[in-house]
């Protein structure tokens, strides 16, 4: 029964394709070589285009770009009070109501520079219009998220010594006073 | 017998005389460097006439010359006249060439470098002979050849020329475009200005946008060569600009204007049968002869384009430049050339990825492929109407797209920011601040404010009094004072004063600033403004614009109403209104030349 039904199959199946069936050689050796032969330049093209990509990435040295600065208690801001750049570093130092961090000063859009305006109490970006509160957190306009962030070190007066951790949330001072301060800005937190 | 021991020029001379010998060569000479034309033929072009032999001369530089031989020899009389190419093909053309030679005489005093390249701007503008000149060529050249080349697609779009056998011609065409955007964007950075960084700046970040991120990340630091635009990103993005881009643009010209020929100039719609294509089969009493009517035709149309062009740079354009490029500062009001205006509109729409990367692409994309979808074979207006009313959709939408690019949407910040702003801006997109261009002889050391322009002229010299007595060791003077800085400690008192009767342009500076204060009187409650110009060194005067207001409760950036519809001041614990002061300044040396 089963090669009965495999010999009916079998024989529907030539009888489909035979309408379109066309006398192909198969590739002579010539040919089959040319295939070959094509195949190795297109993958040697593969290669140079790697080995061009290679070539003109640019290369950094170590420590090249980020580091830690460490701040005295003067660059510090008062609590509540605007937010203060730090160019050297690119970042602000902000001291919140939610607490204290360092904020990378490249808005998340586009890589623009957004200004602290102090009469809406808020960053605002000239390139595109995104707002972002004191603390670095998102409140409108197109940037995907709120502003990043560098892990900051805090060293108080009473020996407490506090590190930002992964979520990027402030860091709260609970009346405690600053001793020191060290920003890590090759140790970038994504803002939320 | 020969005089020279080899035929020569003296045989000529000694056979037919030196007049015929002479005229002879010089027909000679001139036959061979028209590649077919003697000085007899030439005349009788030049008068208007048939060719007085066969074969037609006026055909063999077209077969046997280099310069002519891409160009056909005849076109059809019906696409001769202005309608329906316009001209804008040859125009875009020629661009490619005005835009190569003028860069090349540029390149002359340019050096690819953050450290010079600022400085050779500056040069070029002060010490190149021209050079003022061809720089301002070659960007309004840029700009002009940005839109005749999109008016020449939005033409082939409305004739229907794209279609059959012409889609590979058209998707050429957009490559075409692409260059020549990219070519018109990349010469931005090349200054080294403000403009140059920042434009680039948000141009690479949406390259590092793309997904996924890993292929974002290396096409961004391919382009910048870093991490941020430096040295490298400034000699990569010359280096697209003045040989790999123009590379593109000179092959594909190629490619483009050789499927043109193939195929023939597309007939106006209506002359020829639906679904026809008779370009290629025109009758002998439709050929109009390149040589001379469209060879003369085709120069009168450069030379009036490059006598405007040269005029408007003359008398009206000037290629803006702005402050040396500084990473710590984005200028307010950054906004992207005219002709990427859509795209920044798209991006304040929300995600990066979606609108500064995908739509674009879709878009370049559905232009490309355009001709391949759209197979319609009828190229006249009345069976189109579809497509017609996509293309008139597709224009309203980058029109309101565009109108969404520029800085005043989206983009508000304060009040006082703005005004401030709009008084001190460094220029920027050929505008700049009110108090740029004020001569520096108006420019009177004294303290000026709005209270003067807020009554009528008679009643000026009271306001400013009370200004005076409300200011005077009072706290909101004290506060102004600590605004203004350790600059003012040796000033004292605030003592205002009238602004000069022969400083007209400072006056009507003045107004306009009592015309915006009065403008954004909701957030700037009971606000005035003040000018305050001192001498800081010999020949160069500072003057430093403040705004003091009341402050009034604000969310997100507006003034909240109350009930009446007034805004509502925060008051102090005794009842008083809290004062704001913001300032600017900007620095303006006796021999500065700012222009509107």
């Amino acid at each position: 029964m089963a090669t009965a039904t495999q010999g009916k199959g079998a024989l529907a199946r030539p009888a489909r394709t035979k309408e379109v069936a066309v006398e192909v050689a198969g590739p002579s050796r010539r040919e089959f070589l040319y295939y070959i032969w094509g195949a190795s330049a297109v993958l040697l093209l593969g290669q140079v285009t790697a080995g061009i990509v290679w070539f003109a990435l640019p290369r950094f040295r170590e420590g090249e770009f980020g580091g830690v600065f460490r701040l005295p208690t003067d660059e510090v801001p008062a609590s509540g009070s605007a937010p203060v750049a730090f160019p050297a570093g690119r970042f602000w130092l902000s001291n919140s109501d939610q607490g204290f961090l360092a904020l990378y000063a490249v808005c998340t859009h586009l890589g623009c520079l957004p200004r602290w305006v102090d009469t809406n109490n808020r960053f605002e970006c000239p390139c595109h219009g995104s707002k972002f509160e004191a603390d670095g957190a998102y409140i409108e306009g197109p940037a995907p998220r709120g502003l990043d962030r560098f892990r900051v070190t805090v060293t108080f007066t009473n020996g407490d010594v506090a590190t930002m951790d992964g979520s990027g949330a402030p860091i709260p001072l609970e009346g405690r006073e600053i001793a020191e301060v060290a920003v890590d800005t090759g140790d970038r937190i994504m803002g939320t | 017998m020969t005089i020279l021991p080899f035929p020569s020029f003296l045989d000529d001379v000694k056979a037919k005389g030196l007049k015929r010998a002479v005229f002879e060569g010089v027909d000679d000479v001139v036959e061979r460097v028209t590649a077919g034309l003697n000085v007899q033929d030439i005349r009788e072009t030049l008068r208007g006439e048939n060719p007085s032999r066969r074969p037609n001369p006026r055909l063999q530089p077209h077969a046997d010359g280099f310069w002519l031989h891409m160009r056909p020899s005849y076109f059809h009389r019906d696409m001769t006249g202005l309608y329906p190419t316009f001209r804008l093909g040859w125009l875009s053309t020629y661009f490619v060439f005005f835009e190569t030679i003028t860069g090349i005489f540029l390149m002359i005093w340019y050096t690819p470098s953050p450290t010079y390249a600022y400085s050779n701007m500056l040069n070029i503008l002060s010490n190149v002979p021209l050079g003022q000149l061809m720089r301002d060529l070659h960007r309004l050249g840029a700009e002009a050849m940005v839109l005749i080349v999109t008016l020449h697609m939005v033409r082939t779009f409305f004739t229907g020329s794209y279609k059959k056998p012409r889609q590979f011609t058209w998707f050429t065409g957009v490559i075409l475009l692409l260059a020549t955007l990219f070519l018109s964007f990349s010469g931005y950075l090349l200054p080294w200005d403000q403009l140059a960084l920042w434009a680039v700046t948000i141009g690479a970040s949406m390259v590092e946008a793309a997904p996924p991120e890993v292929v974002g990340t290396n096409l961004d630091l391919l382009l910048r060569g870093g991490p941020e635009i430096g040295a490298n990103g400034l000699l990569r993005f010359y280096l697209l600009h003045v040989l790999a881009v123009p590379a593109i643009l000179f092959i594909f010209t190629g490619v483009h204007y050789y499927k043109v020929i193939i195929h023939g100039h597309s007939l106006p719609p209506q002359k020829e049968n639906i679904g026809e294509d008779t370009a290629k089969r025109v009758p002998l009493d439709k050929r109009v002869y390149f040589i001379p009517d469209v060879l003369t035709s085709e120069i009168m149309w450069i030379s009036v384009t490059t006598f405007i062009l040269v005029m408007l740079s003359v008398w009206f354009f000037h290629a803006p430049l702005e402050n040396h490029a500084d990473p710590q500062v984005t200028p307010l009001g950054t906004t992207a050339p005219w002709y990427f205006l859509w795209i920044q509109g798209a991006l304040k729409l929300g995600d990066k990825v979606l609108w500064g990367i995908v739509f674009p692409t879709v878009v370049f994309v559905f232009m490309m492929i355009l001709p391949y979808l759209d197979t319609n074979p009828s190229r006249r207006y009345r069976d189109r109407r579809f497509m017609l009313s996509l293309g008139f959709l597709l224009i309203s939408g980058t029109t309101v797209l565009s109108y969404m690019g520029l800085a005043d949407y989206g983009v508000d910040t304060s009040a006082d920011a703005e005004i401030l702003h709009y008084m001190t801006h460094e220029p920027a997109h050929n505008h700049m601040g009110l108090l740029l261009p004020v001569p520096y002889d108006e420019l009177v050391p004294g303290m000026y404010t709005t209270e003067q322009f807020a009554v009528s002229s008679d009643e000026a010299a009271a306001a400013i009094a009370a200004l005076n007595e409300r200011v005077d060791g009072t706290d909101l003077g004290s506060q102004i004072q600590g605004v203004l800085g350790s600059t003012y400690a040796d000033v004292g008192a605030l003592r205002f004063r009238a602004v000069p009767d022969d400083a007209p342009e400072l006056v009507s500076v003045m107004e306009s600033f009592q015309k915006q204060l009065k403008e954004e009187e909701d957030e700037l409650h009971n606000g005035f403004g003040m000018v305050i110009i001192s001498e800081n060194q010999e020949g160069l005067r500072r003057v430093d614009v403040l705004i003091a207001w009341e402050e009034v409760e604000l969310e997100q950036g507006r003034p909240v109403k109350d009930a009446d519809g007034q805004v509502v001041p925060i008051l102090t614990e005794d009842g008083s209104p809290t004062y704001r002061v913001s300032e600017a300044h900007i620095f303006i040396h006796r021999h500065a030349a700012y222009f509107q």
